[in-house]
């Protein structure tokens, strides 16, 4: 498992050389920003029951047929298998984010998930219309954009005034960046 | 490779639980400290050259054979050449150490195992580990980095001299 500052370490012990110039000016970025890093994996972690449950409840509601006999989420058992795998998946996004590196996400969660799904025959289509509805709530999650309930990285429901609210949408595409390995990796 | 955050986010997979509000808090406070680590990362490397030059030099001054060991190294380019290399390697590892936050790429890439490849090569590890002293004297705050990056800079020289000595 990597995060930004030993994925650094890593890259520069391939070549040899010191860290230096601009990958230190990257990871002091990486530090300025930290505390909206950590604002934005608590939006998410926090959340993360409603989160996946929406997201699970939508891609059924889009594909109703899961949830009849013969569906992939028939009986009460595979529906709980199903939200069990959603939280799972945000929860290594999470990680991802927190650590500013896929490579918990990759070695920890995907790894072998594909195959995993092909042979238990998870439908791997429906699975990544859900980790695509969990982006987009992560997402306005992370930017504060989720309406007034819930606690946010940028609340936007208190009035500040316009310089107050901070910007967080470098994390925010970070993050959705995460949901599109998930996706890649499992279609 | 191990740092602080890689660490709870281990500790937070094997419970299966989401970060929690002190897991966030443990990588916050390390992330105040890091910028100090950051500074001293970057002054080292732009100096490394010089600093591992002076620990070559000050090696040679005591002792004009360079290493001990079964066949003395003679005091000639080629020996200074190899002594300068190994400093630059340990202030390689050293950047490392300042960026992750951590000892792992010293204790995986140098640490483990020195002991007995000095021995084989009968290379005397006290060499290096007057050298590093000298190293971890001559730092001077703010002439060098701030003193808090000075403090992070010497506690990684300290950690390597403690670990060969």
């Amino acid at each position: 498992m990597l995060d930004a500052f030993s994925r650094a370490a890593t890259a520069a012990d391939a070549s040899g050389s010191f860290i230096g110039g601009t990958q230190i000016a990257t990871l002091k970025t990486f530090v300025a920003e930290g505390n909206k890093r950590l604002d934005a994996v608590k939006a998410i972690s926090t959340s993360a029951s409603c989160i996946v449950t929406d997201s699970v409840a939508g891609m059924i509601c889009e594909n109703p047929g899961l949830t009849s006999p013969g569906g992939n989420c028939y009986s009460n058992r595979r529906m709980a298998a199903c939200l069990r795998d959603g939280e799972i998946v945000l929860r290594y996004v999470a990680y991802a984010l927190l650590a500013g590196d896929s490579s918990v996400l990759q070695d920890r969660c995907l790894n072998g998930l594909k195959e995993t799904y092909a042979a238990l025959g998870v439908p791997t289509g429906s699975m990544a219309r859900a980790v695509a509805i969990m982006k987009a709530c992560a997402v306005a999650h992370i930017n504060g954009t989720n309406g007034d309930r819930g606690p946010q990285a940028t609340n936007n429901t208190i009035n500040l005034g316009t310089t107050a609210k901070g910007d967080c949408s470098a994390l925010a595409s970070e993050a959705a960046s995460y949901f599109d390995v998930v996706s890649t990796s499992i279609s | 490779m191990k740092s602080t955050i890689t660490t709870v986010i281990a500790a937070a997979d094997n419970a299966a639980r989401f970060p929690s509000a002190s897991d966030l808090e443990s990588v916050r406070g390390s992330l105040e400290r890091a910028a100090a680590r950051m500074e001293a990362a970057e002054k080292l490397a732009a100096n490394y050259d010089a600093v591992a030059q002076e620990a070559v030099d000050a090696v040679y001054k005591v002792n004009p054979q360079g290493n001990l060991g079964r066949q003395p190294r003679v005091c000639d380019t080629e020996g200074k050449d190899k002594c300068k290399r190994d400093f630059v390697h340990y202030l390689r590892l050293i950047n490392y150490a300042l960026v992750t936050g951590g000892t792992g790429p010293l204790d995986e890439l140098a640490i483990n195992g020195a002991k007995e490849v000095y021995a084989a090569l009968s290379i005397d590890a006290a060499t290096y580990v007057y050298g590093l002293n000298t190293l971890r004297n001559r730092g001077c705050a703010p002439r060098d980095m701030s003193a808090q990056a000075l403090a992070e800079y010497n506690a990684a020289l300290d950690y390597v001299a403690n670990s060969l000595g």
